[in-house]
């Protein structure tokens, strides 16, 4: 097992920059997630650690050692593919054994017929056997080792796909989308399972997935990619609370987090009109944009900050999510109500909301966090 | 319930019925046709294969086996089996090897694999009685370019080669007029002509190879390209594979038109190339002699029927995923 190191790593398809500079280290046995919307980048710089591509300029290194221009096959690293790429001549045993029966048999010992009784091939057959097994015991799949792929299900496939990565013992696996395939339920499960997988192989993991939910939920740190570079990467818990850049903050959290513009003038910041606190020196004035997760809306009878009817609902029985089209306003805020509040809401309803400031992000208009400026506005405010 | 019940079931036959009827009315022409122009002819020649029948003639006599008997104790049938078989022997692995090939370096080849491909496959869209005549030319023993070519080693270091010392000695060989090469030149002109279309059907194989598989190989530690021929490319192309060699073999027990081309007369030198589809023309059509023409093309059928089938049985077991 083995770190990775990647520094300024960019690829060119003719014209199209594909990664602008991306630079990323991943520690031994982190559990790292590649997430952004489609085309962001992040299958390429997948491809690219695992030399599948060759990056335009920029240096990969895997425990220190650089590997850039050395061939996929030499590098040493696992990937299941999103297809699962599995062969389909082979059955499930002899798939898994692919990695081991290319790296551990010579040529020869691989030749039908005559490979077998070649001096030393019975042992290594025998040992590719057991750690075969092991592998298959590993992910439950022990029954399924003389079918072929032809005769399994998705999920089925997927775990042959996971035991041929780690039937070798790799530098780190890569994972390029796995469960994008697989229906609803199973995804949960696999997901959980292969987060299991991970603590138990104390591996080092490089997830790419275009659903912030399995980045959050599995990661250990979460890469966020947008438009061929890294917008941030950090902690799930940080990247959901803390994001660095509203557009990390728009594409992680489910339903959207709720942008509305503020203006901050004679040092005064103001969301339609209504005060909201001081910000005195700290920035300059112009439109600033607050952002506000849909549970940091509260519904309000007395002294709403804003006033709206409700346009859509959606009932998750745990919770309720309010679409909520504000007054004078072309804007919809949408907010994450309890069951208890929902006799409150039903369609066209008129509420107030209100929030507490410490629960905003303030973006500036390029979409960059205003850390100084939030601090400021909120010290104001408890001074006031 | 029972009183529901009771119509719905006596409905139910009726039903069933009627659309069989229209099943069997909508698969009557084809079955007609089927019938009319397959089954029907080969029964013919079925019963004929047993008679001494001939064109115009106003009946005929049962000869039983004599037909076959013959087919199997003259030895112009012996030469037959001979030419037949050893030209499906060279022809069918060389074209479908070199098919296979020229479709995997094709296949690397960007834009300049469409140049390629339409050069490979000129020669299967040409006719082959004007690409013969052609050959006849090249071949010719005098004034043929081949020959004439072949002459300018003479004097020259290329006198090592023992072909060209005898050559330059004794004279180059008649090609077609000699028994030694006529079925060799039959072959290497068979080759020339089908490769292409194995090309063809090989590049339409290779498309549907599935591209990651390709990573996933690389990823898997297969280094060498004929490691990942073996592991990826190959299998995938197993049906693709059962299908040309069948076609393949049918197209080369098949071969008549050069032979027809260059040996109007009759199969070449000392019957070298008297191949079957040959035989069963020279018996059957210029010779009037139905009866053993029906016997040949009889076992023509067999061995194209013996070939499907193991076709069939290779595409369902073996190549199958």
């Amino acid at each position: 097992m083995a770190g990775l190191s990647i520094s300024s790593v960019t690829k060119r398809f003719g014209d199209t920059e594909v990664l602008k500079g991306v630079t990323l280290d991943v520690a031994d046995a982190e559990f790292v997630s590649l997430v952004g919307p489609s085309g962001c980048g992040k299958s390429t710089l997948l491809r690219i650690i695992a030399g599948l591509e060759d990056p335009t300029s920029g240096e990969i290194a895997i425990d220190g050692k650089g590997v850039t221009g050395m061939r996929a096959a030499a590098r040493n690293l696992s990937m299941v593919f999103q297809s699962y790429a599995l062969y389909p001549h082979l059955t499930v045993a002899e798939n898994i054994a692919v990695p081991l029966r290319m790296r551990s048999l010579t040529a020869a010992q691989r030749l039908p017929l005559i490979g077998p009784f070649l001096p030393g091939a019975k042992e290594q057959r025998a040992e590719i056997a057991s750690a075969v097994q092991d592998a298959a015991d590993m992910l439950e799949i022990s029954a399924l080792l003389d079918r072929k792929p032809g005769q399994l299900s998705g999920g089925q496939r997927q775990r042959v796909a996971l035991g041929r990565a780690l039937v070798r013992e790799p530098a780190a696996f890569l994972l390029d989308e796995p469960l994008s395939n697989l229906d609803a339920k199973l995804r949960v499960q696999t997901r959980a399972e292969i987060a299991q997988l991970h603590r138990r192989l104390n591996a080092t993991f490089i997830y790419v997935t275009h659903d912030q939910v399995e980045a959050m939920t599995m990661s250990d740190r979460i890469a966020v990619m947008m438009g061929g570079e890294i917008l941030q990467c950090d902690a799930p818990s940080v990247i959901y609370e803390d994001p660095s850049d509203i557009r990390v903050a728009e594409f992680i959290g489910s339903p959207k987090i709720n942008i509305l513009p503020v203006e901050l003038a004679n040092a005064e910041m103001t969301l339609f009109g209504r005060v909201l606190g001081h910000a005195a020196e700290v920035a300059q004035a112009g439109i600033y944009q607050l952002g506000l997760r849909p549970e940091a809306l509260k519904l309000m009878q007395a002294e709403p900050v804003m006033t709206g009817t409700v346009a859509h609902m959606e009932n998750l029985g745990s919770e309720v999510y309010a679409q909520v089209a504000l007054a004078d306003q072309t804007a919809r805020v949408t907010l994450r109500a309890a069951p208890t509040e929902r006799h409150k809401l039903h369609l066209g309803a008129e509420v107030g909301l209100g929030f507490d400031l410490n629960d905003g992000l303030i973006f500036d208009a390029d979409g960059k966090r205003r850390r100084r400026l939030e601090v400021a506005v909120m010290r104001e405010r408890e001074v006031a | 319930m029972a009183a529901i019940d009771a119509p719905a079931a006596a409905r139910a036959p009726r039903e069933v019925n009627r659309q069989a009827r229209t099943a069997w009315g909508l698969t009557a022409p084809a079955l007609a046709l089927m019938f009319l122009i397959l089954l029907v002819p080969v029964v013919v020649a079925g019963i004929l294969s047993f008679t001494n029948y001939s064109l115009g003639n106003t009946g005929f006599d049962w000869v039983g086996f004599k037909n076959y008997d013959r087919l199997f104790s003259r030895s112009t049938y012996e030469k037959m089996f001979i030419a037949t078989f050893t030209y499906v022997a060279v022809v069918v692995p060389v074209s479908v090897a070199l098919g296979l090939g020229a479709a995997l370096l094709v296949n690397s080849l960007g834009r300049i694999g469409d140049i390629y491909k339409t050069i490979f496959f000129l020669p299967v869209m040409a006719t082959l009685l004007a690409m013969a005549i052609v050959w006849e030319f090249m071949l010719h023993p005098t004034i043929g370019v081949i020959n004439q070519t072949l002459e300018l080693s003479c004097g020259t270091f290329l006198e090592v080669v023992p072909f060209l010392a005898n050559g330059c000695a004794d004279g180059f060989p008649l090609w077609l007029g000699d028994r030694d090469y006529a079925i060799w030149v039959l072959c290497f002109i068979g080759i020339w002509q089908g490769f292409g279309f194995n090309m063809v059907l090989y590049l339409a194989g290779l498309t549907a190879v599935h591209r990651e598989l390709y990573h996933a190989a690389e990823m898997d530690g297969a280094k060498s390209a004929w490691e990942r021929f073996r592991l990826v490319t190959w299998p995938a192309l197993g049906p693709t594979t059962v299908f040309v060699v069948t076609i393949s073999c049918i197209r080369a027990f098949q071969v008549f038109d050069t032979v027809e081309a260059f040996w109007p007369q009759g199969g070449g030198p000392n019957k070298s190339t008297y191949v079957m589809m040959f035989a069963i023309f020279e018996k059957g059509v210029q010779q009037n002699l139905i009866g053993i023409g029906s016997a040949i093309t009889m076992l023509f059928l067999v061995f194209v029927m013996f070939l499907t089938l193991i076709q069939r049985w290779l595409v369902e077991r073996k190549v199958h995923y």
